[in-house]
């Protein structure tokens, strides 16, 4: 089992006025190689699930494991540290060198790699994310799109098993969401690396093999995209919404125009409306 | 007409290797109570140009007239920074980065003591900016802002702007990172201060099925220029050149396009939904004999005022309506509109962590 979650709790300021559950009583297992979407309404504490994953944060009252170690054991932590490699939201917060192959090679120095092994790495990385071509350029001047490929570089390089995307996509334009995206299934689907992928965009949740709905520190659904898209009206109830096509097909069906239950795919709403019409 | 543009073009780090042409012969004019969005990939030049409209760029070429400011390459006259920033209320993208003070209140008074207005005065605009913002002003205004949540916090940021009571509004990305309740609250929050504060309201936004749902107009730059300014039912006629800049057309035109590409013409002007939906309802009713009523396609994706909102949550995304108060003018060269009503939102006393 890649990440393990057994009865997960986790509190900021336990100890005084502004305590806040951001996550109660949480169980959950992601097996290897999987692809999981995780979503949920600000709040919900999708963002302090992704920092307990590799001990930036540790859980209040339970146990989180990966791949069998659990990140409260303090030998263990930085090979757990290595195994999940996380990017953030923000592309402009996450360049540390001035030339992009310094960059993706940081993580490796720090590990005392050997030389030739990290050349190697870099260009594998950068190659992964399509970016071998701006290898020495600057990462300054690139578009956010480009600057979260290359932070995704920047973890590749130490060889994670996990990569943990937190809301990585929320700043950027649709292509650059859509680059990045394209990005991680390939990593998942050709390095069998297990993916947590966590966005406000439901519709990046299309592809995934697996859906988290977060809401108020519980998990309120756990299924493939296409089966929680059935519960709209519930999702909606937790501040979140159904993708676009989806909720095309479920308006359809109120006025008596049936072009399928839950409708996932443009193509499928297409081919069904030219059935129909 | 509150902006009149006029040949204005920028570059960047001129005279150097790392010389960018980001605007190039820019003309544009935005009318009053016009609902403006501007789409256009990164790098097209669009932030530049919002930050001409408020002076935090100087025009190299060109002119910029605001309503009674007028801006130009030229060092004589001194430009009236102040009374133009008075007037064009620009909120930045993620604007929750930029709070700093405190407190809600000193937070949200900064602007308007920096107009130079008497202590009785921004003390009655923060509170109406705030309560306009929809949140409870007793109970935040004590509050440090990083307490809040993350759509709180973007609302007291906004609600900074318009305690300048701006005549126009420009907001660059404002649903970013908000999940779609939070979004949502945050375009009817919009619409509201177009009808109670800032007549004229400018919004940049990548998504453009949310633009749709609002603009009246929608002006596209790329590559420094800008490449079309057309009424809303009109721009997607050039969906073909719109998708070969990168740019994202909203999924109802895609759609409808695809059926055509397949025989089945629904007509020229959909752009929503809504539109799609009735066209298909007609279509479908033509074939199968059937009787669905247009005006029964409803596309409530955005259709958050369900039963189960308390009722604090439905007042912020609804706008409670208002009571008629006589208002105090404010003094000076800063007077603006005529403003009869005083806007305030009752709503029940939020608690923290709202969301």
């Amino acid at each position: 089992m890649a990440i393990s979650l057994e009865n997960v709790s986790y509190s900021y300021n336990v100890n005084d006025a502004y305590r806040v559950d951001a996550l109660k009583n949480l169980s959950l297992h992601i097996e290897e190689g999987t692809f999981v979407a995780l979503v949920g309404h600000n709040g919900s504490g999708k963002s302090t699930l992704a920092k307990l994953l590799n001990g930036l944060l540790l859980p209040t009252c339970g146990d989180v494991k990966i791949f069998g170690n659990s990140t409260l054991d303090v030998d263990k932590i930085y090979e757990i540290r290595k195994s999940v490699g996380m990017v953030f939201q923000n592309p402009d917060n996450q360049m540390i060198a001035s030339i992009v192959e310094d960059d993706v090679a940081f993580g490796p120095e720090n590990l005392g790699i050997e030389r030739s092994e990290i050349e190697r790495r870099v260009e594998w990385a950068l190659s992964k994310v399509g970016m071998l071509e701006h290898r020495k350029s600057t990462p300054f001047k690139m578009s956010g799109g480009q600057k979260q490929r290359l932070a995704i570089a920047g973890v590749l390089a130490i060889l994670p098993k996990i990569l943990v995307l937190d809301e990585s996509t929320a700043m950027l334009d649709p292509k650059g969401r859509s680059e990045v995206l394209k990005v991680a299934h390939e990593l998942n689907k050709q390095e069998g690396i297990t993916v947590v992928h966590i966005t406000h965009f439901m519709e990046e949740a299309l592809n995934a093999d697996r859906l988290i709905v977060l809401d108020a520190g519980r998990i309120a659904f756990d299924d493939t995209p296409a089966e929680v898209f059935k519960h709209y009206d519930e999702l909606k109830a937790i501040k979140l919404a159904v993708p676009w096509e989806t909720q095309l097909a479920i308006s359809l069906k109120k006025v008596g125009i049936d072009v399928g239950d839950v409708v996932v795919k443009d193509e499928e709403l297409i081919d069904r409306l030219c059935q129909l019409l | 007409m509150p902006v009149t543009v006029n040949k204005l073009s920028f570059t960047y780090s001129a005279k150097t290797p790392y010389e960018r042409k980001a605007l190039n012969n820019i003309n544009l004019q935005i009318n009053e109570g016009d609902f403006l969005g501007i789409i256009g990939h990164t790098g097209s030049g669009k932030s530049t140009f919002i930050q001409h409209l408020n002076g935090l760029i100087k025009p190299q070429e060109g002119e910029i007239q605001i309503f009674d400011v007028k801006l130009t390459p030229d060092k004589r006259p001194k430009v009236n920074l102040r009374a133009l920033r008075s007037q064009v209320g620009m909120v930045f993208q993620y604007p929750e980065y930029q709070l700093f003070a405190d407190t809600v209140e000193k937070d949200v008074a900064f602007g308007p003591k920096n107009l130079g207005l008497s202590a009785d005065e921004v003390s009655n605009r923060v509170r109406q900016a705030i309560e306009m913002v929809g949140l409870d002003y007793e109970a935040v205004k004590d509050r440090a802002p990083f307490e809040l949540s993350g759509g709180q916090k973007r609302r007291v940021a906004i609600a900074g702007i318009i305690a300048m009571r701006p005549k126009m509004l420009i907001l660059d990305e404002p649903t970013a990172g908000l999940d779609p309740f939070g979004k949502e609250q945050i375009l009817n929050l919009i619409k509201y201060l177009k009808t109670h504060c800032s007549p004229t309201i400018v919004v940049i936004s990548h998504d453009i099925d949310e633009i749709t749902r609002f603009a009246n107009r929608i002006v596209v730059f790329n590559d420094s220029r800008i490449v079309y300014d057309e009424p809303m039912q009109q721009l997607f006629k050039h969906s073909i050149q719109l998708q070969a800049m990168g740019l994202d057309i909203p999924r109802a035109v895609k759609i409808a396009n695809a059926l055509r590409d397949r025989g089945i013409d629904l007509g020229e002007d959909i752009v929503t939904a809504e539109d799609l939906m009735r066209a298909i309802a007609q279509r479908y009713n033509e074939k199968h004999s059937t009787q669905i009523d247009k005006e029964a396609c409803v596309f409530d994706m955005y259709d958050f005022t369900h039963k189960w909102l308390t009722s604090e949550e439905r007042a912020a995304l609804e706008g409670k309506p208002v009571e008629p108060v006589e208002e105090e003018q404010p003094s000076g060269k800063l007077k603006h509109g005529k403003r009869k009503t005083q806007h305030v939102k009752k709503i029940k006393k939020s608690k923290r962590g709202k969301e």
